[in-house]
């Protein structure tokens, strides 16, 4: 969905990585078998940190080896996730579908129409996934609608606009049933959303300069031609560190698991890396480059 | 009381530098410095207070007599000001944030001054609102440049927090002194002199 969530490949060693794989492979066979084969097209990698993270107690990873449309001849390793992976594949659902809509009231006619076609098609899956998480389906809903009204109201205050998104994915913890884990995860979740809208909104500065779409830095600080003088560039990268940091402490403070080397990876290492690499620019060729490489 | 052993994540058999080792890392893990203001900061004491009761343990265990533990250098509650701001800090610190919020906003805007801001700041804080955060704590310490809590306050907010990140980048552990650290300087120090 944003793809800002991502292990630094780099840093994993051999077998984290194919278990990643694994993981990302099993959550797209999730949404197929929960939600019909064309739920797959919401896979992403965010919802696999997700369903990971969901499995951070899970005491074994099973997997199986499966043949699908992306890669028909050779089978792959899939991880056979459980009920964490459902979750996750439902919540994506239903954030696309919500993500949708927004997107169809913001474009022209064309891509609009793109839009509509494209949630038409997911409606099924979407209704689905709705049965069977209707208290994240209201509280998406909600969250982004007091989001679409602070983006009509072309607000600065940068902290309640990114607030009403980072809200959101708390409520994917609700499945955890001990309660201070489940603390850890509003803590760790909050930021972690926190982090993708404020990041999501600076790579998106100079596009939504030239389209004329809301976002929230241009609202808060002084922009020139979509782009933040450096003193503000450094303000805003020490809040997503912090951001960055707090995600880190709560993690810190779950039990250790199968997943903790991925997790570890990611939360420790490429969330601040990713932060760099988008400050720089650089970050759109190293996505580029993760995203042909799957779907070879 | 669970296996000391396994709290601190070491087989029985380990030596006690290893002991030691671990016991070193998990503490520097769940510092108090890195949870300072966190609403997670009583599962951080918890745990570091786990891990210290283990140690103790594990030394008990091997040299059969009392051991002094590892030190946890608990938060300090700063100071306590005024009537009303007392209340409000209280109410941040127990985590009742909506009474905190209510106070706050119901002071008068000529009234507020830089406890004002700082408690704001502390709120935003605990909330996760951490661009004003920053922006009330960074006031507060413009306004009262002599109040070291302020100042403290305001120089963790501009470097963006703590955080351990276990053996991978720069977990920000700048604050704490690493006897490494001292070890290399006075090995330099000693090449230097020679």
């Amino acid at each position: 969905m944003f793809g800002y969530i991502i292990p630094a490949k780099c840093e994993l060693k051999v077998k984290d990585y194919d278990r990643f794989r694994a993981a990302y492979c099993g959550l797209c066979h999730s949404l197929k078998r929960h939600y019909g084969p064309i739920a797959r097209f919401v896979l992403n990698f965010d919802f696999t940190f997700l369903a990971i993270l969901l499995s951070y107690d899970a005491e074994t990873i099973p997997t199986d080896k499966k043949r699908c449309i992306a890669h028909p001849f050779r089978k792959r390793t899939c991880c056979n996730g459980g009920k964490p992976f459902r979750r996750a594949a439902g919540y994506s659902l239903i954030l696309t579908r919500w993500r949708l809509r927004d997107a169809i009231a913001d474009s022209g006619f064309l891509k609009s129409l793109f839009y509509r076609l494209l949630a038409r098609f997911l409606g099924r899956a979407y209704r689905k996934a709705t049965h069977d998480f209707p208290d994240f389906d209201t509280h998406c809903r909600t969250q982004l609608e007091c989001l679409r009204i602070l983006e009509a109201q072309n607000s600065g205050d940068l902290d309640r606009v990114a607030d009403a998104f980072a809200q959101i994915l708390p409520h994917a913890a609700e499945g955890v049933t001990n309660e201070t884990e489940r603390r850890i995860f509003a803590e760790l979740l909050y930021h972690i959303g926190r982090w993708i809208y404020i990041i999501d909104a600076y790579d998106d500065l100079e596009q939504d300069k030239q389209t004329g779409n809301y976002n929230s830095l241009a609202a808060r600080f002084n922009t020139t031609d979509g782009k933040l003088p450096d003193e503000d560039k450094d303000w805003l990268q020490t809040t997503l560190t912090h951001s960055a940091n707090r995600t880190a402490s709560a993690y810190n403070l779950l039990p250790s698991g199968l997943w903790s080397p991925i997790l570890e990876n990611i939360i420790y290492l490429s969330i601040p890396s990713v932060t760099e690499s988008v400050f720089n620019g650089r970050f759109r060729r190293r996505l580029g480059r993760w995203e042909r490489k799957e779907t070879l | 009381m669970s296996d000391p052993y396994k709290v601190l994540g070491v087989s029985p058999s380990a030596s006690e530098d290893d002991v030691k080792k671990a016991y070193r890392e998990l503490a520097r893990k769940y510092h108090p410095d890195n949870y300072h203001d966190n609403p997670l900061s009583d599962l951080a004491q918890e745990k570091m207070k786990e891990i210290n009761e283990a140690y103790d343990a594990i030394l008990r265990m091997r040299n059969g007599g009392s051991a002094g533990g590892g030190s946890t250098g608990g938060a300090s509650g700063g100071s306590y000001g005024s009537g009303k701001y007392a209340q409000i800090r209280m109410a941040i610190q127990t985590g009742n944030l909506a009474q905190a919020e209510q106070m706050l906003n119901a002071t008068r805007v000529t009234d507020r001054g830089a406890e004002w801001h700082f408690l704001m700041g502390s709120l935003c804080y605990r909330k996760g609102w951490l661009d004003q955060a920053r922006q009330h704590i960074q006031q507060a310490a413009n306004m009262d440049p002599m109040n070291r809590e302020y100042q403290a306050a305001a120089q963790q907010m501009n470097s963006g927090g703590f955080a351990y990140r276990g053996g991978f980048g720069d977990g920000g552990q700048r604050g704490c002194v690493d006897p490494c650290d001292c070890c290399t300087a006075l090995l330099c120090l000693n090449c230097m002199c020679r």
